[in-house]
């Protein structure tokens, strides 16, 4: 009894220091933010450009609206200006653990380069960071074993972005692809017998009418070259 | 006129056919015979240094020694890659009741143990909240042709693999640039612990891709949940991809059992769900390692173990068919897994080729899966088959004693010591192993191996010495970083992506490499080839003449 007394009171003093933030990470019961930024400006920027207000939804059944994937985001591109504060609104929708990183922002505000949210189970988590001026494609994807590549994946532009990146959902096309069955339906099959009649006809004609088609040839050269 | 025509016709008859039938029999062959001097041996055909293995890493020495963590003891684990001590203090005290300093040494999430009311007044958490994963690892990418989540089972040795692993936080991988795993992932599936009468509630959260459950083998549970819902783990009770599902127990039963997933139970269990549940007796003050992650030596035993034993190890012994674990690494998209898996692959016409003990195959079980002994010891074992084949466990040197099957203790009349353990499909072995060097238990100091002595069982994918092979070692025969002594040309060799890739022959090595190494390539017989390039170029000859000759009649 007196064990367990002492652990009661052990466990309300470490939820109060869980609570607290640690090297640029804050963590308690429900997940954990690192390295969010609401005030310090990367040094390419005088000054915020815009704040945009992003909520993102993560959960397994925003990958039904695509094929052959298991878990997304409901949304997979933002678009932001050079220097924009972007606060994110990060909701899990399942009951397990979800992430949000955004990887490649600078490593002098951003130690490893790094954001990340992540859920432990269904909620919410709010944070803010400030992205430079360059005009990047950065990757915003949830880090759990076979979750990005199973479809929890997005990207996010600063000025357009400097392209899109591979197997983004319903954006763009994967490096290594799957192969599917092809579908042999009568469609198919009468394409191809039209086509090959059309090529053998085409043959024949030429056989039969190689006369005619001689003297025309003839026809036509001397009238382009009288000379001859 | 006509004679000569005559005459022309047969020669040419002739030419062709003599020029076929040298060309039919001198057609340039794949293998040559090689007359009286066979070829040179040439050595290490593969010579690439880059797929060289260090034996032992020794990333955390400092893990090594006997330490308390979080009032935590924790013993020695002298081998090369020891247990985590954070994690094992973690896994004892829970997630919750552990500093933010130690929680952040391991890879746990805040809410991934949580030990609750000590309900019987005895100074040990009575609740216990366990909260479990699921991970594929040497998963596919639709990113280019490369395996995320590695974990290599051997050297160069990726094969797809399916798990159960603590509720985790932070990256998968070990860092951005990575691909490898992070040290919480991995195979096997993680033995769980737990107290007689203990309220153990097991949240499944399906992180995979595809639905699961938990089945708890031989362990005392209701059939329904408090709620009415199921606690078996049935197929048609699957917990899908986002979902998660608790199961309730409270064990009367004291021993050692097993969970595994029940869905497409033949596919998913060889894909690695499953792993050890041991209930220990109930005892005052009795602190449990939750997790033993990873298995193997136990360094946080409990009380009762404690009494009769010096040490304790978990064994987990496990089978892959390559097969099937290629199947998610060929194929991305879910329902193209669940298609080849469900029914393009077929259980019945299948092989095993891997075999793990722990989680790794020979060599890699020198690393983390060695028996550490001195003198004089009494050492328990818990051992379960989670292969597809029953297995024949030896131990050289060594006769050991059946205290407990499946999770039943045996009666001192009953218990039996042999040197063979024969353990099917699922079947678990509590084994008391003892160190006297009295001629029947043991033969006194050595490196002495322990194996499935079922022949395919010391491979890996045919390749000996490999599969589920490991060392009963006694300590004075281990260097500094826990690796055996004696053994550094085996190392040499074994410790070599090419020698599982099979780019290398087996006697390489000392005077007998000259003997038994690959045998060289043999000189084509040149004779031959010219007369075959002569009939060639007869043919093509007579071929041109032939169309000339068409040509020329055509035009006249």
């Amino acid at each position: 009894m007196k064990q367990f007394l002492i652990g009661l009171v052990m466990f309300s003093v470490f939820q109060t220091v869980f609570a607290m933030e640690h090297g640029g990470m804050l963590m308690d019961e429900k997940g954990m933010i690192m390295n969010a930024n609401t005030d310090r400006l990367p040094r390419d920027c005088p000054q915020i450009s815009e704040n945009v207000d992003i909520t993102i939804h993560a959960g397994q059944q925003y990958a039904e609206k695509f094929t052959g994937k298991m878990f997304a985001f409901d949304t997979q591109e933002w678009d932001v200006k050079p220097c924009a504060k972007i606060n994110i609104t990060f909701i899990n929708d399942d009951q397990i653990r979800h992430q949000l990183m955004i990887h490649g922002l600078p490593g002098y505000l951003y130690p490893e380069g790094m954001f990340h949210l992540e859920l432990n189970g269904a909620g919410q988590l709010q944070a803010s960071l400030i992205l430079p001026s360059q005009k990047k494609t950065y990757l915003v994807h949830c880090e759990l074993p076979q979750h990005m590549e199973k479809g929890m994946k997005a990207q996010l532009k600063v000025d357009g972005g400097d392209g899109d990146l591979p197997s983004i959902p319903g954006i763009s096309a994967p490096i290594k692809a799957d192969l599917y069955k092809t579908d042999w339906s009568q469609l198919a099959w009468a394409t191809i017998i039209i086509s090959i009649l059309i090529g053998v006809s085409f043959v024949l004609i030429t056989i039969i009418y190689a006369d005619k088609l001689t003297s025309l040839a003839d026809k036509i050269t001397t009238k382009i070259n009288p000379k001859k | 006129m006509t004679l000569k025509k005559v005459l022309i016709s047969l020669s040419v008859l002739l030419l062709t056919t003599g020029a076929i039938y040298l060309i039919y029999n001198t057609i340039p062959q794949e293998f040559n015979s090689a007359g009286i001097n066979p070829p040179e041996t040439i050595y290490n055909q593969a010579k690439d240094n880059s797929n060289i293995v260090k034996p032992c890493s020794n990333t955390h020495p400092e893990w090594r020694p006997a330490q308390v963590i979080e009032d935590v003891t924790i013993n020695a684990a002298p081998d090369c890659e020891p247990d985590n001590p954070y994690e094992v203090a973690t896994s004892v005290k829970g997630t919750n009741n552990v500093s933010m300093g130690t929680l952040m040494q391991t890879d746990f999430a805040q809410d991934a143990l949580t030990m609750g009311e000590d309900l019987d007044n005895d100074g040990d958490p009575d609740v216990i909240h366990i909260k479990l994963e699921v991970v594929e690892l040497n998963g596919s990418s639709p990113d280019g042709n490369f395996l995320i989540n590695t974990y290599d089972i051997a050297p160069g040795i990726q094969p797809g693999l399916w798990v159960y692993a603590p509720k985790s936080r932070g990256m998968a991988v070990k860092n951005f640039n990575s691909l490898v795993a992070n040290p919480l992932l991995r195979a096997p599936s993680p033995v769980i612990r737990v107290e007689q009468g203990d309220k153990v509630y097991i949240t499944l959260e399906n992180t995979h891709y595809l639905p699961h459950t938990i089945h708890l083998h031989g362990v005392d549970h209701p059939w329904m949940t408090s709620k009415g819902e199921d606690n078996d783990g049935m197929e048609e009770h699957s917990v899908f991809p986002g979902k998660s599902h608790t199961y309730e127990i409270q064990p009367r039963h004291v021993g050692t059992m097993l969970y595994h997933c029940h869905v497409q139970t033949a596919q998913h269990f060889m894909m690695g769900l499953g792993g050890m549940f041991i209930v220990e007796a109930n005892e005052p003050n009795n602190w449990l390692q939750t997790f033993n992650v990873g298995a193997g030596q136990v360094r946080h035993p409990s009380n009762a173990v404690k009494k009769t034993y010096t040490q304790e190890y978990d064994l987990h012994y496990q089978s892959i068919d390559k097969r099937l674990a290629r199947i998610v690494q060929d194929s991305n998209d879910p329902r193209l897994v669940a298609q080849h898996m469900a029914r393009d692959y077929n259980i019945t016409e299948s092989f095993e080729n891997y075999f793990l003990l722990n989680g790794h195959s020979f060599p890699y079980t020198l690393r983390d899966s060695m028996i550490i002994a001195d003198d004089n010891e009494d050492i328990k074992l818990h051992i379960a088959n989670f292969q597809r084949s029953a297995i024949g466990l030896h131990i050289h040197g060594h006769k050991a004693t059946i205290t407990a099957l499946d999770g039943v203790d045996l009666a001192a009349s009953q218990q039996i010591t042999r040197d063979v353990l024969d353990i099917a499909t699922a079947q678990r072995n509590d084994v008391h192993l003892k160190t006297q060097n009295d001629g029947l238990h043991s033969y006194g100091p050595g490196l002495w191996m322990f194996h499935d002595h079922t022949p395919t069982g010391t491979t890996t994918d045919g390749v000996e010495p490999g599969g589920n092979m490991a060392i009963l070692a006694y300590k004075s025969l281990l260097d500094e970083q826990g690796m055996p002594k004696m053994h550094e040309h085996l190392f040499d060799q074994v410790f070599d992506k090419d020698y599982y890739a099979k780019n290398l022959a087996v006697w390489t090595e000392g005077p007998f490499g000259a003997l038994l190494g690959d045998a060289g390539l043999v000189s084509p017989n040149y004779l031959n080839l010219i007369l075959f390039g002569l009939a060639i170029g007869v043919l093509i000859g007579l071929l041109v003449l032939a169309i000339l000759m068409i040509k020329r009649k055509s035009k006249s």
